[in-house]
């Protein structure tokens, strides 16, 4: 006998917040309906749709160029990030000196340095880059460098015994046992990297062809197509959702073997 | 196998000395076994054996019979499997061959597939430790440290962390796989020491000293219910308890 789904745990874990998300928009739906509502103050998410459709070159187009600054940005923040993290650990020293600049790095607000970065770099494309750069590196730096540093002191004491050099310790102990927090990192800063993109271009507000989707949000709102908007902020939100979604898949797939977080309980 | 003795060994850890001009042999082939309460020096001592002072203030003159230094000749079994979770069991215990050449060759996985064999572990290979009980990894440690083959065998409360029977089952298994070897076994529990030791010491005091050695009769493993080790056990658990904390 086939045990009923609500006992799945993986049908569950997809369908409940799908049924939440659907419940939310059928009140939703209802709400705007039974108070007459303009479409201009707030769409209901029927209207939503169709504007989806109706603009959906246009919002796709957008979306890809949104799409990718956020992953050049990613890449480059994952990058920069594990270099800075294996430059840390080297040395208490060259820590102590470089860590304050990368906590300068997250907490200068993106809003006020984004003109400036727009000013100094021509290519649109690598201005906003930039921007979601500096955006999404510290979550990187900081849970690779912690777990760089998080090694159990048993087990270096062992890689000496087996005389392990400094490589070996790095390649063979340090960098497994900082997986779990560069993923944990990952998780972060795939999020950051796609505000980091739409914040940039809020600020930059570049158009035409090169259009992403903060671009669409600017002009749907000055020209009231409030549906429009609304449809280009779904798309933004869907695209965070999706990227933290595979960020947990390629860390399961990385940690399923080993790691408590990743892996299956028998309880 | 060589004989080891350490002579004047002092250590002192955060400004405090632990022991000062301590002598210890261990007789070459035999097992020595160390008991003694927590804090009194015991790994401190195994950490001095195998050069691992650091942060410590160490001096000691260590000589064996064969004159050769012991860099590079000791094995060493903790009581935390210290296995790395995101290697297989069988990578696990060729972890020596992985550092030394970077990939093990061909009869270096033969020896480390017979090894588990012989701890009882066949058909375990692929397994990853978080898939195993706490027995079953403290077994692919002590195929990995089998797996190393060196002469002198350091193992500092390595079963004390299982239960009861899985315990000694693991203790008549090590006591038959390093037979020949020079062993210092590092334990707090007496009936451990009594049914593994050809020598059992007492450390104790501050600064600690060791008392003379008991010289159990009798092949090892001893039996648990044997008379003599019971009432050994009886005389070495008072001698602790006595003992000012």
């Amino acid at each position: 006998m086939n045990a009923p789904l609500i006992r799945n745990e993986r049908f569950v874990q997809i369908a409940a917040p799908i049924s939440v998300g659907l419940l939310f928009l059928l009140i939703w739906e209802i709400a705007v309906r039974a108070t007459g509502v303009a479409p201009y103050v707030l769409p209901g998410p029927l209207t939503i749709f169709s504007a989806l459709q109706e603009n959906w070159l246009d919002l796709l187009n957008a979306l890809l160029t949104t799409l990718k600054v956020t992953f050049l940005a990613f890449a480059i923040a994952v990058l920069l990030g594990v270099a800075c993290s294996l430059l840390f650990i080297q040395s208490k020293w060259i820590e102590m000196s470089l860590f304050p600049y990368a906590i300068l790095m997250q907490v200068t607000p993106i809003v006020a340095i984004a003109p400036l970065i727009i000013i100094w770099i021509d290519d649109t494309t690598w201005s906003l880059t930039v921007c979601a750069v500096i955006m999404a590196i510290f979550p990187v730096i900081s849970n690779t460098t912690l777990g760089l540093r998080s090694v159990d002191p048993n087990l270096l004491n062992m890689f000496r015994m087996y005389r392990a050099g400094r490589w070996q310790q790095l390649v063979r102990l340090r960098i497994p046992g900082a997986l779990p927090y560069f993923f944990g990192g990952l998780r972060i800063s795939s999020g950051l990297a796609l505000i980091g993109a739409v914040v940039a271009e809020f600020v930059a507000g570049t158009g035409g062809a090169k259009a992403g989707l903060a671009y669409m949000i600017l002009q749907s709102s000055y020209s009231l197509q409030i549906p429009k908007m609304f449809a280009a902020l779904m798309l933004i939100t869907v695209t965070g959702v999706l990227l933290f979604t595979l960020m947990v898949w390629l860390s399961n797939l990385a940690l399923r073997n080993w790691h408590e977080s990743a892996m299956k309980t028998e309880n | 196998m060589p004989a080891v003795c350490i002579r004047n060994a002092s250590l002192a850890w955060q400004g405090r000395s632990l022991f000062s001009d301590l002598d210890l042999d261990l007789p070459a082939g035999q097992w020595t076994c160390l008991l003694g309460q927590s804090g009194v020096g015991k790994s401190s001592l195994l950490r001095l054996l195998a050069g691992l002072t650091e942060g410590m203030q160490a001096r000691a003159r260590i000589e064996t019979d064969d004159g050769r230094p012991l860099t590079g000749r000791i094995a060493w079994m903790a009581q935390q499997d210290l296995l790395l979770p995101w290697l297989c069991v069988l990578d696990n215990v060729l972890l020596g061959p992985r550092l030394r050449q970077g990939r093990p060759a061909c009869e270096q996985r033969e020896q480390a597939r017979y090894l588990l064999s012989q701890v009882g572990l066949s058909g375990l290979e692929a397994r990853f430790p978080a898939a195993l009980s706490g027995g079953q990894r403290q077994r692919v440690a002590l195929a990995r440290m089998l797996m190393e083959d060196k002469p002198l065998v350091l193992m500092d409360e390595p079963f004390s962390a299982l239960d009861a029977v899985t315990r000694l089952r693991l203790q008549d298994l090590a006591a038959h796989l390093l037979a020949d070897r020079t062993v210092l076994l590092i334990t707090h529990d007496p009936l451990e020491a009594l049914r593994l030791g050809h020598r059992v010491l007492v450390l104790q005091g501050h600064p600690a000293r060791l008392t003379d050695p008991i010289v159990p009769a009798g092949a090892t493993p001893r039996a648990v219910d044997q008379p003599q080790v019971l009432a050994l056990q009886g005389q070495l658990l008072r001698q602790l308890t006595e003992a000012p904390a």
